[in-house]
């Protein structure tokens, strides 16, 4: 075993672990207002990478407004799914909600497979180009990845923390009722709440595709599993939670990958999740924010 | 015919598994771990007849009590997690048997022959039906008949005071707690009964299908059998049937008009019936009208 | 019949319940009052197990069980009603019953498979007697959710008795009756008493309490500010002072 290999796994998973990161915070920010999952989060957002795929390969444009327009398909998705999955049913009944989500997640691969015959897709490279440090390499894609998620991030947490409509949002997830009472709206911020995740769920969902190199439906059960871990692990409801899970689980697959390989990677990854369930069920940093 | 008797086996299969979810859902805990439990018993059941020659029940019973002891186990630290983390816990579960049958190669010679399971290639020749001169039909009734009698204990258990508390403890766990019921019998009762319902049902599919491997029994398996009891109602065991019923028939026949297009339209169906009728299509207010409808007073 | 010694309950700073002491004689109406936030729910909460205990203990009938899991003091003789009513609204009127019909199974230690079962007729024959004392015995099959308002409390007051307990906790049972409600509330309070339980009544609603109650405690803040006979408590300033402000 090198350590040299064995830090390359490490920096290489980090990286990618950012996009996890961001899955992470849209399954949370979903449960943080509303309460309930959104299965066909992960879904829908490599869903909107396909779209600006198709887009892109219509009407030309440089690879990086994939991005772009991915994470604009991933809002009307996201609108579409809070439509479909959460505005008529009645929300006292969880299961209801749940299992029209997982309705939502089987029709959004179905229509995957289908435009596309099943045939992995390539994904165009925004950025190319490797970093030589010696020993090291960190790869100019993944580098990319990593900063256009970290801005995502910070996008997002100015919109939270320094407009209305995050201070909204953030009304809502702690008390429904009393926002509703200062003449919040209800729908519309949980409509905008299922847009601004989309957003980043397509946004995403296109770095992954640029990251790896392709698109396929083969991603979409794993990255749901991998979405609900890091939001588990880093705190139902916390987005600087995610964010650090995000990376850890991202940097933990890698290593697992590299000691253990392929086939047993995956183990470990669910192994660290019940050590988390175990010892911090309330997550990385336990949220102390109660719902009336 | 022989088409028509494969169907009644996959749809007494999936509604011994949709039964399984049933008796755990009615405690409130959304399980995504029976596809789990269903593998236990799968590779138990055919290795035991398979590689040990066991007779076919005994293999069947003790792959539903091998299953249903890991859901015991299962169901403690189950506890500790409610809500979406259960949910999360328990794929990670089934994510984790399905990754170690992946791994698990177990083979003896029989003559020329290596029989057992091989890890990724899964476990063939399970072939205890053909070799004691089952037909399909044989096979078709004995599912069923398996189906039916789990069917009546969990219809005559909805009737008893043990029905009542389960769906007592899913609806309100602070009241039940103050009625003096034992959050944590209950649960992992619920849980290892399950399990072992799953696992029967494994071992079912295990003989019916004669090859086996960790691809059967996916977090989609999962979700098929919590969809069952919820699209057809929690009130009834007869809503997981109808349930079954409607979706298998409609994936299978569907095929004919719908082509390519009948899973898409699956996923529409689900989100189309969650929207107009969200507690399933026997819920409990249909029950007690039927109830009512039907019987006298019993008391 | 109930010592509460020295309880307290902390949530972080805050100190819900403050070092109360406690006593209630068995065969007696004893009502717990006190401003909006004094700690009365809590107070229940804790003597049911809902929450943990700070400090303090809890007996009852002599025997600690302060550490009990909630379900087992339900076996020792404590049942309650809730504020805002916890019915199994899924279930029929009579399913609500039969489930409280456990904890008195449980206690008289009929076999473990008959009461799993419920089938035993002579929980049938007390189900049904609840039933009709309670003025719901036509209402049987219906779902709990379906009932009347009154109807609900009714039933959540039969199904706590269901329990045979030795000492019964209500919470606000009054919150929302008419004064006809309330008259016939406090004739079936004065019958439960008869029939030898003793009864915690926790309660906003004055009239009733002072024409009902053997002794009170107020709370405010925790803390238990006075005790003694309605009248006594009614003449108390510092009473006075928890509901009214401080005398000009």
């Amino acid at each position: 075993m090198l350590i040299v290999d064995l830090v390359q796994s490490i920096v290489d998973g980090l990286l990618f672990g950012a996009t996890y990161a961001l899955i992470g915070i849209g399954f949370t920010l979903v449960f943080g207002v509303m309460h309930k999952i959104n299965m066909a989060y992960a879904a829908a957002s490599v869903g909107a990478a396909y779209a600006a795929l198709r887009l892109i390969a219509l009407i030309g444009g440089p690879a990086w407004a994939s991005l772009l327009i991915a994470a604009a398909a991933g809002g009307v998705f996201g609108l579409i799914i809070y439509w479909l999955c959460f505005r008529f049913i009645p929300l006292s009944n969880p299961l209801a909600t749940l299992m029209s989500t997982v309705g939502m997640f089987l029709l959004a691969e179905e229509i995957i497979v289908h435009t596309t015959d099943g045939m992995p897709q390539n994904y165009p490279v925004v950025v190319r180009g490797i970093l030589d440090m010696g020993e090291f390499m960190i790869r100019g894609d993944l580098v990319f990845v990593f900063v256009c998620a970290l801005l995502a991030m910070v996008v997002l947490l100015y919109l939270l923390y320094r407009t209305k409509l995050g201070i909204a949002t953030r009304a809502v997830s702690q008390q429904p009722v009393a926002a509703q009472l200062v003449g919040i709206r209800l729908n519309h911020i949980n409509a905008l709440t299922f847009i601004v995740t989309g957003m980043l769920g397509g946004f995403a969902g296109a770095l992954i595709g640029s990251a790896v190199g392709l698109l396929s439906p083969l991603l979409v059960i794993p990255l749901t599993i991998k979405g609900l871990i890091v939001t588990v692990i880093g705190g139902l409801g916390s987005i600087p939670g995610a964010i650090i899970a995000g990376l850890l689980v991202g940097m933990a697959e890698n290593v697992f990958q590299y000691f253990r390989g392929v086939t047993e990677r995956d183990i470990y990854v669910m192994l660290l999740l019940f050590v988390f369930l175990v010892f911090r069920p309330g997550g990385i940093f336990s949220n102390t924010v109660k719902r009336d | 015919m022989d088409f028509y008797l494969g169907l009644l086996q996959v749809m007494g299969v999936h509604t011994q598994l949709g039964l399984s979810a049933y008796v755990v859902l009615q405690t409130g805990q959304v399980s995504l771990a029976q596809a789990g439990f269903m593998a236990i018993g799968a590779y138990i059941a055919a290795m035991l007849t398979v590689l040990s020659g066991w007779p076919l029940i005994a293999a069947l019973i003790a792959g539903a009590l091998v299953a249903g002891l890991t859901a015991c186990l299962v169901g403690f630290p189950a506890l500790r997690v409610h809500g979406l983390m259960l949910v999360v816990a328990t794929i990670a579960f089934t994510e984790i048997v399905r990754l170690f049958f992946f791994n698990f190669d177990y083979q003896i010679a029989r003559g020329s022959l290596r029989v057992g399971p091989l890890g990724g290639e899964g476990f063939r020749q399970i072939r205890y039906f053909p070799e004691n001169g089952w037909t399909t039909l044989h096979v078709a009734i004995f599912i069923w008949t398996v189906v039916a009698l789990v069917m009546a204990a969990l219809w005559w258990m909805d009737r008893s005071r043990a029905g009542a508390v389960l769906r007592a403890v899913g609806e309100d766990e602070i009241a039940a707690q103050s009625c003096g019921i034992n959050l944590t019998a209950v649960k992992v009762s619920a849980m290892t009964a399950g399990g072992a319902i799953a696992g029967l049902a494994g071992g079912l599919y295990a003989h019916y299908t004669t090859h086996i491997e960790q691809s059967n029994f996916t977090i989609l398996l999962a979700t098929f059998a919590i969809a069952y009891p919820i699209l057809g109602g929690l009130s009834s065991v007869f809503g997981t049937v109808a349930a079954v019923i409607f979706i298998q028939g409609f994936l299978v026949e569907g095929l004919r008009f719908l082509g390519d297009w009948r899973n898409l339209l699956f996923g529409a169906l689900i989100v189309l019936v969650m929207n107009i009728r969200p507690s399933g299509l026997l819920d409990a207010r249909t029950m007690a009208t039927l109830r009512r409808l039907f019987s006298r007073k019993e008391h | 019949m109930l010592e509460l010694s020295k309880l307290s309950k902390h949530f972080g700073g805050v100190r819900a319940v403050d070092s109360l002491d406690l006593k209630i004689e068995p065969g007696q109406i004893f009502g717990l009052i006190g401003p909006n936030g004094s700690g009365k729910s809590t107070t229940v909460n804790l003597i049911t197990g809902l929450l943990g205990v700070t400090h303090g203990s809890i007996k009852l009938a002599g025997e600690e069980i302060t550490n009990l899991p909630t379900h087992v003091r339900l076996e020792t003789g404590i049942a309650r009603t809730f504020q805002n009513i916890r019915l199994f609204g899924q279930l029929t009127v009579w399913q609500n019953l039969w489930v409280a019909e456990n904890a008195r199974a449980q206690r008289e230690r009929s076999s473990f498979l008959s009461r799993w079962l419920g089938g035993e007729r002579g929980a049938r024959a007390r189900i049904t007697r609840a039933l009709e004392f309670s003025g719901l015995a036509d209402k049987a099959d219906e779902l709990a959710a379906n009932l009347a308002f009154g109807e609900q409390r009714r039933l959540e007051l039969a199904r706590a008795l269901a329990a045979e307990p030795k000492l019964l906790l209500l919470d606000e049972p009054a919150a929302g009756m008419n004064p006809e409600e309330i008259g016939a509330l406090d004739d079936r309070i004065r019958q439960i008493r008869d029939s030898g339980i003793t009864v915690l009544l926790i309660e906003h609603h004055m009239e009733l309490i002072m024409a009902i109650a053997d002794r009170i405690a107020v709370l405010n803040f925790g803390q238990k500010i006075a005790e003694g006979t309605p009248a006594e408590v009614q003449a108390h300033p510092a009473v006075r002072e928890a509901y009214l402000g401080a005398a000009d």
